[in-house]
């Protein structure tokens, strides 16, 4: 295993920029935001915890042009993100993201190449958010799976590990800025994990969250229930917890005029908005909020494992610290295993 | 790589006012654009917006398409205000279509009601072309009055043929109606064919849907082989943005023919 320090870091990211949009957290409030990194920029932070904002929005972009005129030509076209710090549940998003958007046939363009020539350098959490539940959903607090470089935070720097083809290369390319990792600090890397799993656990577990392979029946079980109504009687339409939310995918496409051009916009959309489902004519299946609810909780805890086994929800916690109406998406699910 | 959000550019050549809130297009794409029965094509007025289609001409006219299409919101308001030589877009064909394969050999009955007789004409378009290989075709279309009927001359032809059983119905008649009057399950109880076997296509608005499936169902025709054009909002049309699920389908690309073994379990599909 081999080690970086913080110095050697700033000078791995700064010589990244010439191929990458490199993408760094920041502090901002009581949080870390994402923000590009400039020339010599070194202000950034690695984050103990996962970012105010959704790594989702670097590649499936909030709102973008994606066909003009009769034109097949793909419009984005610029340098791949690089993102760094990203936390085992941004990497869990992509794995959902990953199977909606990425098909031979019908693949979106644009994400498919960001996911493709992007590089990412995750990295441990060090601490809990009040919010945080990713063991509920069977994800550990450090990344496993879609990261190129994973930075493991110790004593004045970062042990690294490799998780593709491509963090190797990037590694074996710039062999100098790294040295061997001292056994010690692995030895901590480990000790770290194991303590803010457990405190992760601890936390999911006084929520009273069903465990992971439950949800998915106490869904099914609950759907004709009524705590649907309740659980959505604080709800303001808001659609904040989808647009904070790493694996929502949800899009539509809109169509304007502008400088005499014909321009098609693909921009989130928020499956908890009234007219979200609404037909030609003016039919609505889903005219109520709780039935609104009930789908967003339906497509993550059951269709998505129905289709690809994977829940479709990362323990992120954004959408509870997201809610103005202080909905917990812990305490609806527990509420499903009464 | 393919950019799958991208229109291609049709010319409209004629406009063809069916009744006073329908009317079908006669398009020309500039480029190579063919669909099967029962897929659907998005149709965009340029700058204003996408809505989905079924087409209502023979799928095997290759150069020119058919879409039939009622006034009914903000896309539809537009297209209606259409005039021959105006540019429009297409994106398609979307969608999967009737498997055509599994009803060789078959009795195929074909229910349709309202608007649905627009997607039904490419259907039995298809199934007059593979008239040889199917066993009895029956067929049974309601409207709410005969005004309302699409293509009337064209069905009054098909009233003709001895290869077919069909019967209209509609639910008010008038002085031009000399048929049956009643909804379209009143007029499904002399069909004589092996509903043990026998595979059942219902197009129309959903309230019809559900009760020609139940009438169905009662006359002996087995889930797995009644076929229905589900209806939900769609705006990709490629099962990405999420609007048209039905439980674990997407309506768009797992459909939106479905057959109702596969969706009976699922909440909302009438509505």
């Amino acid at each position: 295993m081999l080690f970086i320090n913080r110095g050697n870091l700033d000078q791995l990211l700064e010589s990244l920029r010439g191929d990458y949009r490199v993408y760094v957290p920041r502090s901002m409030g009581g949080s870390t935001g994402y923000s590009l990194l400039g020339e010599s920029d070194t202000d950034y932070v690695i984050g103990s915890i996962r970012s105010f904002d959704p790594l989702k929005s670097f590649y499936f972009l909030s709102r973008e042009k994606v066909a003009e005129d009769f034109k097949p030509d793909i419009l984005r076209d610029e340098k791949p993100p690089c993102i760094v710090g990203a936390k085992a549940c941004d990497l869990k998003g992509f794995r959902i993201l990953d199977f909606v958007f990425i098909d031979d046939e019908f693949g979106d363009p644009t994400y498919m190449k960001a996911r493709k020539d992007g590089l990412i350098i995750s990295a441990d959490c060090t601490d809990v958010g009040e919010t945080c539940f990713c063991t509920a959903v069977d994800i550990n607090p450090w990344p496993e799976f879609e990261f190129d470089i994973n930075l493991s935070p110790v004593d004045e720097g970062f042990i690294v590990t490799t998780g593709s083809e491509k963090g190797r290369d990037l590694v074996e390319s710039r062999k100098n800025l790294f040295s061997d990792a001292p056994e010690d600090q692995v030895e901590a890397v480990k000790q770290n994990r194991s303590n803010i799993k457990s405190r992760v656990m601890t936390s999911a577990q006084e929520k009273g969250i069903p465990v992971a392979d439950r949800l998915k029946w106490v869904i099914k079980k609950h759907y004709e229930s009524d705590i649907w109504k309740d659980v959505s009687e604080d709800c303001v339409e808001c659609g904040a917890c989808n647009t904070i939310c790493p694996t929502c995918h949800c899009f539509l496409l809109y169509d304007q005029k502008s400088d005499g051009k014909l321009a098609r916009y693909r921009m989130w959309d928020s499956c908890m908005i009234n007219d979200f489902a609404r037909v030609a004519g003016n039919e609505n299946p889903r005219d109520r909020l709780w039935m609104r609810m009930r789908n967003r909780f339906d497509k993550k805890f059951n269709y998505f494992p129905e289709v690809t086994e994977e829940i479709g929800c990362s323990g992120c916690g954004r959408c509870t610290a997201a809610c103005p109406g202080k909905i917990d998406i812990r305490e609806v699910l527990a509420k499903l295993e009464v | 790589m393919k950019n799958p959000y991208r229109s291609i550019e049709a010319e409209v050549l004629k406009v063809t006012t069916e009744t006073p809130s329908i009317k079908t297009f006669l398009l020309k794409p500039k480029e190579e654009l063919t669909f099967k029965p029962g897929q659907f094509m998005e149709f965009s007025v340029p700058g204003v917006g996408e809505a989905p289609f079924t087409p209502s001409s023979d799928s095997q006219i290759r150069e020119t398409m058919e879409i039939t299409i009622v006034k009914v919101g903000k896309v539809t308001d537009a297209i209606h205000e259409l005039k021959p030589g105006d540019t429009v877009g297409l994106r398609g064909p979307l969608g999967k279509g009737y498997p055509f394969m599994k009803f060789t050999g078959q009795d195929v009955l074909v229910i349709g009601g309202g608007v649905g007789l627009a997607p039904v004409r490419t259907l039995m378009y298809g199934l007059f072309h593979m008239r040889k290989q199917l066993s009895k075709l029956v067929y049974r279309g309601g409207c709410r009055n005969p005004e309302e009927f699409l293509y009337r001359s064209e069905l009054e032809e098909w009233m003709k043929r001895d290869d077919i059983d069909m019967k209209l119905t509609v639910d008010h008649g008038d002085d031009s109606w000399n048929g049956p009057i009643g909804v379209v399950t009143t007029i499904m109880d002399d069909i004589d064919v092996n509903f043990e076997r026998a595979k059942a296509i219902v197009c129309g608005p959903p309230v019809m849907m559900k009760f020609a499936t139940f009438k169905l169902q009662e006359l002996g025709v087995r889930d797995s082989n009644i076929y229905l054009s589900m209806e939900k909002n769609m705006s990709c049309g490629f099962g990405k943005c999420g609007h048209c699920r039905i439980g674990p389908y997407y309506c768009c690309s797992d459909g939106p023919v479905f057959t109702y073994d596969m969706i009976r379990e699922y909440p909302g599909i009438w509505d």
